[in-house]
């Protein structure tokens, strides 16, 4: 038990993470554009949107929503203009662009994770 | 962001790894996966103020940052006696709760000696924190898990075969609480002692514990997923300890599964997957040892596996079902044919990515009220029938085992990946070095 043992360190090392602020804050909620983005492969994320759209609207009637969902499931409303994709937006190009033209569109962002 | 409020440490962890720290994100407590529109309505209504301020409330300093200290953790991060490094490094986060080896340089000199890599070299980067596995970083971890110098190949193609899998991230973190689990086959399984026999899922062979320990450490260490914080299996998994099989294939009767996975029998490989549980059949065969009679019992237990499936079958039975005719690809076509539920038991089965639906044809996504997008019953006759598994191609087969009649089956988790363990030049010395460390039992 006296035995003195000088130990590495098991935790790796990482290549640093680039920072990214968010965006600054709106400062008024009227006739603003809402995007509204959904995990689909987690099925309450949609339903969670769904309502916080509905009463965000009940709160502040002028207000706009846009979904981005990452894929057509179950609670894809074509009635939106909902972009479709099957992939992570940060991970395929493709998507990406679809992805950075829809949040464009939008003056703020609201994900629902749905777990 | 809303997030349920017991996943905020994992929610912040995920973005912080991002490189956006100040992403705001909102508790709230829907149940997870809800389907009731009722209790959604009631969790988003209880944190809409905190929504809106969140879209709202003018950014702090902190959330307006742009950089941030670099980690440059130190080479040696503590001095002391073992108990001391023991708590050290519980303290910190980096064990599995059980005591370890203290990995100082002349420990972590001889676990280098497993592999003609240098130190230095790079593995692979490793979701989500893309720590760097370098052959030193898991030669340090596995110094701490008990492995011996000559498991390093076998534990580098572990990586290499964990990070291959596609869902290696979402098994990894889910909820689910899938266990990593290290298939092993060729010279390696002899050459290690890597136990395919009697218990093998048991403890008490140093390889299969302390290879699949270490590759849980890997894990935790490398790429920094910790329990409660990134990990967020709901009721975890004793299997996240070590599940650690090697295939019997000197008594096995048909191919083993490192061929079917494409290498060559004199290869050495690794296949990952991530089941989430372990069933073992009944003794006796449910009453009917004849290959049919084995097979039909395991249809009548074999649940809903949520994946793939891998059937442990003993030498002994396989050879009962090789006898009768019966390869590897004919049971997992049996399997999958008659291994059945009554539609009723699976009316709500949601879980897409299965493709029982699909296979079936027999469900599709339509809204009730109050439940939007279930996948429900678009025939109408609850007592059809209608297959457990989606597919003989998410059966795999792997002899082991003793002589019991009966059979186990690791469930769930996506299909095997296998990836070939490259020894080094000096592999047969090796092996000679540390070949005798195996357990004497005393006669009482």
């Amino acid at each position: 038990m006296d035995s003195q043992y000088e130990v590495l360190s098991p935790w790796a090392e990482a290549d640093p993470v680039p920072l990214r602020s968010i965006s600054p804050r709106l400062t008024d909620l009227a006739g603003k554009r809402i995007g509204l983005f959904t995990l689909t492969y987690k099925h309450a994320s949609a339903r969670v949107n769904s309502v916080v759209e509905k009463k965000l609207k009940e709160r502040f009637p002028t207000l706009e929503f846009s979904r981005y969902d990452r894929n057509r499931g179950a609670d894809f409303d074509a009635s939106k203009d909902a972009v479709g994709g099957i992939v992570d937006p940060l991970q395929d190009s493709k998507d990406l662009a679809r992805f950075e033209d829809w949040v464009n569109k939008v003056d703020a962002v609201i994900g629902a994770v749905g777990d | 962001m809303l997030c349920r409020d017991g996943f905020l440490p994992d929610a912040l962890s995920a973005v912080s790894g991002k490189g956006i720290p100040g992403l705001r994100v909102v508790p709230e407590s829907i149940p997870s996966e809800c389907t009731v529109m009722e209790q959604v309505e009631a969790g988003v209504s209880a944190v809409l103020n905190d929504v809106i301020a969140g879209l709202l409330k003018p950014l702090t300093p902190e959330e307006s940052a742009t950089s941030r200290a670099v980690e440059r953790p130190a080479r040696i991060v503590f001095k002391g006696n073992l108990q001391e490094v023991n708590r050290f490094f519980y303290k910190r986060g980096w064990t599995d709760g059980l005591p370890l080896i203290p990995p100082t340089e002349e420990a972590v000199a001889e676990m280098l000696t497993g592999m003609d890599l240098p130190p230095d070299h790079l593995v692979i980067r490793c979701p989500p924190r893309y720590g760097k596995a370098t052959v030193e970083r898991i030669a340090i971890n596995a110094v701490m898990a008990g492995a011996l110098p000559t498991y390093m190949p076998v534990l580098i193609a572990g990586v290499q075969a964990l990070l291959e899998s596609r869902y290696y991230m979402g098994q990894a973190v889910s909820g689910g609480s899938w266990a990593p689990s290290f298939l092993v086959n060729g010279r390696v399984r002899n050459d290690l002692h890597i136990n395919y026999g009697l218990g093998v899922m048991s403890p008490g062979d140093i390889a299969n514990a302390t290879i699949g320990r270490a590759l849980g450490l890997v894990v935790k260490n490398i790429a920094g997923i910790r329990k409660g914080v990134e990990d967020m299996g709901n009721y975890g998994n004793p299997g996240r300890y070590s599940l650690v099989i090697a295939e019997n294939e000197e008594e096995s009767p048909w191919e083993p599964l490192h061929v079917q996975q494409g290498l060559n029998k004199e290869d050495s490989a690794v296949s990952v997957s991530h089941p989430a549980s372990i069933i073992v059949t009944p003794g006796g065969g449910s009453g009917d040892t004849s290959a049919n009679g084995l097979l039909k019992s395991l249809c009548y237990y074999i649940p809903t596996p949520g994946g793939a499936i891998c059937l442990l079958i003993n030498p002994t039975i396989a050879r009962i079902l090789a006898g009768d005719g019966w390869n590897k690809r004919d049971v997992a076509e049996f399997i999958a044919e008659y291994a059945r539920a009554p539609l009723y038991q699976l009316s709500h089965y949601w879980v897409s990515g299965i493709s029982i639906p699909r296979r079936a044809g027999i469900f599709q996504a339509r809204e009730t009220p109050g439940h939007k997008g279930m996948l429900i019953n678009v025939r109408d006759n609850p007592m059809e029938s209608v297959p457990k598994v989606s597919s003989p191609d998410m059966i795999r087969i792997f002899v082991c085992g003793g002589s019991y009649t009966t059979i186990a089956a690791l469930l769930g988790g996506p299909q095997w990946v296998t990836k070939k363990v490259e020894l080094p030049a000096n592999w047969d010395k090796l092996v000679a070095k540390y070949r005798d460390i195996v357990p004497v039992y005393a006669r009482y």
